[in-house]
């Protein structure tokens, strides 16, 4: 007689049966969505844990009267920073748009900001970062290793805790003067992901894709003035000019001059850090230059902002900003104060929330509402997320 | 006074100027050649010699090429006596003599001698088949003999055109009105019934423009630079066979040409007439044709042997043009087509020469043991390998030197002494730099036994010394054919298409090369749009300079923009801002370069060509073609006059509703992770839970959408929930999260009765959230569901019992008896299957 004991490949067997058959009945279940299933959900979509029956029950007693206050109880489970938020910034802070990287300087001045209810409109301009105090984790921050966050990551350290884990200056970490930052944008992260080898064109994609919501296929636009477009560009590219007269054009007309702010930077990836060279435009923005010697030729780090008319204004640059200007801290500030950053970060974190963009005309008054509060209050993101998730609670 | 004014214009009107380089300087003697054939008429010159080096240089460079009774010898010496006789053979300096009468030295493409060759259908007496070819041979023989006297440089005078406002104009459409119309009034009717034999790619004796092919389309476009929508009896179509008489399908040429004048006036007619804007500030307008010509004359030419400039535009041969006998001409086949603005695009096919014609490179070659091979050209991609660009070989096995391309690398194979009979091994461009690109490029592959061979892009070295010494050239065979764009054998196919090539006779120097880059490739004109009125100047005296272009088939560029006066004012502080090209009556669409340009006018900025205005080059779709293209500059600003230019609108975008998706959703691998933990109590870090979260983290549901959801997903959460319950059980809060319960009893006690409630009350109420009593949540299953599922269901024929009493009566397994799991193993058992089900993968 054989003497059988559970091993994981027969248990395996047996909990495919069964997960199967509860999740069936789980998804069947009619929704009834009383004030203890909303508060329920609340928590789950935000923290992305279920409550306790403390919490939940300090919940539910909220709903009725006050369901944002709910929000932020549910907001104050560790969880909401070292999960949801965590995976929240993840994706923008690589090419492949993958959520499984290691925690970065990036990711953790997302949670950093949110969590403290920092102007997020500075997301792409300040002069911050955040990182573990107190010697939490071994491993300082540093311009050259992204060590300390994969510590700080893999000893779970609590984001929520002020006392572990605070803003700072980025560029008394990165060691560029302050003048020079611009938030995630000249974080290590992004610039060993978008400021490397190159043209810097990557940096000003990923940002507008990350923070706009836009990739630049939206944003073609061949009627604008095209003086800005580098030499690099092919004007015919195999010979033909259809191909750039109606194609390539569209996007380098608005990208070009905007992308002129990230003229001193690069990423070193013998020293792993962010370059920048006030006054001295880096290399990569003549490579190719003989592809049309008549095209832009780089000689500073200004910038301009096409978009601001034609087609794209529909964007809604803040009118009070210059549009032009120089560096990436002020193009960082244009970028932030547009009405379509705004609506991207509650565009992501509605996906994130309620897990589908709006889809009728309840989400999209519901969504109007959620952005001009985000944009008429400081840019709070805890309130974004409280709202939304209070929007998706279920009735 | 009036007529006071129009002489003393007429006397400043040409304003000269000295080009930018130098002219054809000529140093060295070319190759010596027979000129020509070498028939009777070449009898070996026995006259007074040259009395002067000029004389000398005449004699040597355009009097022993022109003198071959193929050419001018047979009428123009003293023999006949055919006036001028500037190839008599009696007296090379009264030749001489007769020539200057002929020649421009000042602009030699300008030589009377020239446009005689050149003019009509078949050229006064053209040696070759295309009179242009003829005319681009003579000026260079011209160029070649009167390089040096011409003082280093060439001279353009800027003529100042007539003026001409910008005129209402049809512009072809792409709406109905475009191909749809054609297709009906001219296409189907005229052209495939009477053109599509040769003017189609269908056709076997295909031959461009495919006017005639049975795509629409294709054929609307090549048909558009035919027809003059203006004035139907211009229309290239009309004047091809009323007054060229090219294969009329009836007896009556005239009659043909009225039925296509008829149908084209019929199809213009129903386009409406493009009018400027009368709002709008404009220039003077002018065609490509109304300016004055800017390219040629200073490349560096002294070694040149072969050139093929691609001018003719139509036919399937290419020219060489070099003036050096025999000329390697090339002759098409496959799919080859002609490129707008001079060139030639292989699609699939070659260009390829004689074998005998190609001995030239052999002969010289290898006597010189140096040589240089030159093209401007524009990869149609870079990913393709083994290319061939310029070859001079037999096959793949086989070659005397070969240029070509594999992916972003420019290969330069040689055979000598020293390398293989296929040139091997070949020497390249670094890969790491990506030289090659898909773009306009000028590459120069050059070889002397002292520096080997070197690659140079855009007039910059772009190889490393050459590993392999240098050798000679005496293995080469002269059987050997010269080919661009494919192999001799047809099978190293290149896409791309060739701007110009040339062979030098010698290793170019980088400064001649540098030379030759800087000059360009193509025809490029001076257009000065006429401001005199906008600025309140005298009458065609103030003009905007352009050098302008076709770019290539389907763009003009506009480049280096100037602000000149050809009457010698010195207009000071004149605003100019926004700068836009017109073309046709409208404002071009799209490539406005100088739509920002903010500019002072000022005379005392002047340089050579005037007050630059732009670094900037402004790409500009062609519509009708360069013959007939107008075009007009509109500004914004410019003196005392502003065009208040309307915005672009806004784009609105209005939302419509979506599919509804589902309002739940999955926890993904973080969130699952955690929830095990906040469930279980037992903290993430713990080393066995981390580990296997770490191996299974990518195996877990990365999105929330349940449509994703795998059974690898399944699998992992199952292997993820099994370790947190093992860490739970056997770990140091087992015993407050299941108080009362005893793992450390056997199974026939530990599940009896109320026991079981030990187990599975926490489980349940912690996991799914719902007490035994109490307020239940609607959403996860209610504490009774799970509990039966756990606990408590006896079998009812329709599903199996409880998952305690599975476990604890294992079925036989063939035929055998099981022995039932221990307490420990059974409560991990029933732990996972709580733990890893929907109530905690669900959101």
């Amino acid at each position: 007689m054989k003497n059988r004991t559970w091993t994981k490949t027969g248990l395996t067997g047996l909990m495919r049966i069964f997960l199967a058959t509860l999740l069936a009945a789980a998804i069947a279940l009619p929704a009834q969505a009383g004030p203890r299933e909303q508060a329920k959900r609340i928590h789950d979509r935000l923290a992305g844990v279920p409550p306790s029956e403390s919490v939940l029950a300090q919940m539910e007693a909220l709903m009725a009267s006050d369901p944002q206050a709910a929000a932020y109880i549910a907001m104050d489970d560790t969880s909401f920073y070292n999960v949801t938020l965590k995976n929240f910034a993840a994706p923008w802070t690589n090419r492949d748009q993958s959520v499984f990287v290691p925690m970065n300087d990036y990711i953790a001045t997302v949670i950093g900001m949110i969590r403290d209810d920092v102007d997020f409109s500075t997301l792409l301009s300040a002069d911050l970062t955040y990182v573990g105090i107190g010697g939490v984790v071994n491993a300082a921050p540093s311009a050259t290793s992204n060590a300390h966050y994969e510590q700080l990551e893999a000893n779970n350290v609590d984001l929520s805790d002020v006392a572990l884990f605070a803003g700072t200056s980025q560029s008394s970490v990165q060691g560029i003067p302050s003048t020079a930052t611009a938030g995630i944008i000249t974080s290590r992260a992004a610039s060993e992901a978008f400021f490397v080898a190159g043209t810097n064109r990557a940096m000003f994609r990923f940002t507008l894709l990350n923070h706009m919501c836009n990739d630049m296929e939206q944003m073609h636009d061949t009627r604008l003035v095209p003086d800005r477009i580098r030499q690099d560009v092919s004007r015919s590219p195999g010979g033909d000019s259809r191909l750039f007269l109606n194609s390539c054009i569209g996007c380098h007309t608005g990208m070009d001059p905007l992308a002129g702010a990230f003229a001193y930077y690069d990423y070193d990836e013998a020293a792993q850090r962010l370059v920048y060279t006030a006054g001295n435009v880096q290399s990569k923005y003549f490579n190719n230059d003989l592809n049309f010697p008549q095209g832009y030729r780089t000689t500073d780090d200004s910038w301009e902002n096409y978009w601001r008319e034609g087609q794209n204004a529909y964007l809604g640059f803040d009118s009070n900003l210059p549009g032009a200007g120089n560096g990436a801290k002020s193009m960082g500030q244009e970028l932030g104060n547009s009405y379509a950053f705004a609506a991207c970060q509650v565009k992501k974190v509605f996906r994130t929330v309620c897990l589908r963009d709006a889809e009728n005309q309840n989400d999209r008054d519901a969504f109007d509402t959620i952005v001009a509060t985000f944009r008429n209050s400081n840019y709070r993101m805890k309130q974004v997320f409280a709202d939304t998730a209070v929007h998706c609670m279920g009735q | 006074m009036r007529n006071a004014n129009s002489v003393l214009l007429t006397i400043v009107a040409s304003f000269v100027l000295a080009a930018c380089g130098g002219g054809a300087q000529t140093t060295d003697l070319p190759p010596p050649n027979g000129g020509g054939n070498n028939n009777s008429g070449n009898a070996p010159y026995t006259g007074p010699t040259a009395r002067d080096a000029d004389v000398l240089k005449f004699q040597q460079e355009f009097w022993s090429k022109t003198r071959t009774t193929d050419r001018c010898g047979n009428c123009h010496n003293e023999s006949v006596g055919q006036n001028p006789m500037f190839v008599r053979s009696d007296d090379v300096n009264l030749a001489y003599d007769a020539a200057l009468t002929v020649v421009d030295s000042s602009q030699p493409a300008a030589s009377r001698i020239v446009e005689k060759v050149s003019e009509g259908q078949l050229g006064h007496n053209c040696w070759v088949a295309d009179p242009n070819v003829c005319g681009s041979i003579m000026t260079t023989w011209i160029e070649n003999w009167v390089g040096n006297t011409a003082g280093g440089g060439r001279e353009i005078v800027l003529v100042p055109p007539t003026y001409q406002p910008p005129g209402a104009s049809r512009n072809f459409p792409d709406d109905a009105f475009g191909p749809p119309s054609f297709e009906t009034i001219i296409h189907q009717p005229i052209l495939e019934l009477y053109c599509s034999n040769c003017h189609s790619s269908e056709s076997p004796n295909a031959i461009q423009p495919y006017f005639a092919d049975p795509d629409v389309n294709v054929a609307y476009e090549a048909a558009k630079s035919k027809m003059d929508l203006d004035t139907a009896a211009n229309s290239r179509f009309v004047l091809r066979l009323g007054d060229e008489f090219h294969n009329c399908w009836t007896g009556s040429c005239a009659a043909d040409a009225d039925v296509m004048r008829t149908a084209i006036a019929t199809y213009s007619g129903l386009i409406a007439i493009t009018t400027v804007d009368p709002d709008l500030i404009t220039s003077g307008a002018l065609r490509l044709v109304d300016g004055t010509l800017a390219s040629g004359g200073n490349r560096y030419e002294d070694a040149q042997i072969a050139l093929w400039e691609f001018k003719t535009g139509q036919g399937l041969t290419a020219f060489d043009t070099s003036g050096v006998d025999p000329a390697i001409d090339l002759n098409f086949s496959g799919d080859v087509v002609w490129f707008g603005g001079w060139g030639i695009t292989i699609n699939d096919g070659k260009a390829q020469a004689s074998t005998t014609a190609s001995r030239k490179l052999f002969d010289i070659l290898q006597e010189s043991g140096e040589f240089s091979i030159e093209a401007w050209v524009v990869p149609s991609n870079v990913t393709q390998e083994d290319a061939r660009i310029v070859s001079y070989s037999a096959g793949t096995q086989a070659r005397n030197f070969t240029l070509q391309q594999t992916l972003y690398d420019y290969n330069f194979q040689l055979r000598t002494t020293q390398t293989s009979l296929n040139g091997d091994p070949a020497l390249s461009t670094p890969a790491a730099a990506e030289v090659l690109q898909a773009t306009l490029q000028h590459v120069v592959a050059t070889y002397n036994p002292i520096d080997g061979r070197r690659i140079y892009v855009n007039g910059q070295l772009m190889t490393q010394t050459d590993p392999i010494p240098g050798g000679t050239l005496v293995d080469w065979q002269d059987t050997f054919a010269f080919v661009l764009g494919n192999e001799a054998s047809n099978d190293g196919l290149w896409q791309g298409t060739f701007r110009l090539a040339a062979i030098h006779r010698r290793a170019l120097t980088q400064e001649q090369i540098v030379q030759n880059f800087d000059v360009g490739v193509g025809e490029k004109f001076y257009l000065l749009f006429d401001i005199s009125d906008k600025i309140l100047a005298a009458p065609q005296s103030s003009y905007i300079l352009y050098e302008v272009a076709q770019y290539d088939t389907y763009a003009y560029l506009f480049d280096r923009p100037h602000f000149i006066t050809l009457d010698g004012s010195t207009p000071e502080g004149i605003p100019l801002e926004g700068v836009r090209i017109g073309m046709n009556g409208q404002e071009a669409q799209v490539g406005q370069s100088y739509g920002n340009l903010v500019q002072t006018l000022s005379a005392q900025l002047f340089v050579e060509l005037g007050q630059p205005l732009s670094s900037l080059g402004a790409v500009i779709p062609l519509a009708k073609g360069p013959d007939a293209d107008e075009f007009f500059l509109i500004f914004d600003r410019i003196a005392a006059l502003t065009y208040s230019r309307p915005a672009d609108p806004t784009l609105v975008i209005t939302p419509t509703d979506l599919t509804p998706a589902s309002h739940i959703g999955m926890r993904t691998f973080d969130e699952i992770n955690a929830t095990y933990a906040a469930v279980t109590g037992v903290d993430p870090t713990t080393l066995a839970v981390d580990v296997v979260f770490q191996e299974l983290r990518q195996s877990l549901p990365a999105v929330a959408d349940v449509n994703t959801c795998l059974s690898a997903h399944q699998v992992a959460i199952a292997q993820l929930a099994i370790q947190y319950c093992d860490a739970l059980i056997d770990g140091p809060t087992a015993g407050i999260y299941f108080a009362g319960f005893d793992f450390n009893e056997s199974n026939s006690t530990a599940f009896v009765g109320a026991n079981r409630d030990l187990l599975i009350t926490p489980l349940i109420r912690n996991i799914v959230g719902n007490p035994p009593t109490g307020p239940q949540l609607a959403s996860q299953p209610t504490y009774a569901t799970v509990y039966i599922e756990l606990a408590s269901f006896q079998a009812a024929g329709t599903r199996p019992d409880n998952l305690i009493d599975r476990l604890l009566n294992p079925p036989d397994i063939d035929g055998v008896p099981q022995v039932a799991s221990d307490t420990r193993s059974i409560s991990k058992g029933v732990c996972a299957a709580t733990l890893g089900s929907a109530v905690t993968l669900v959101q």
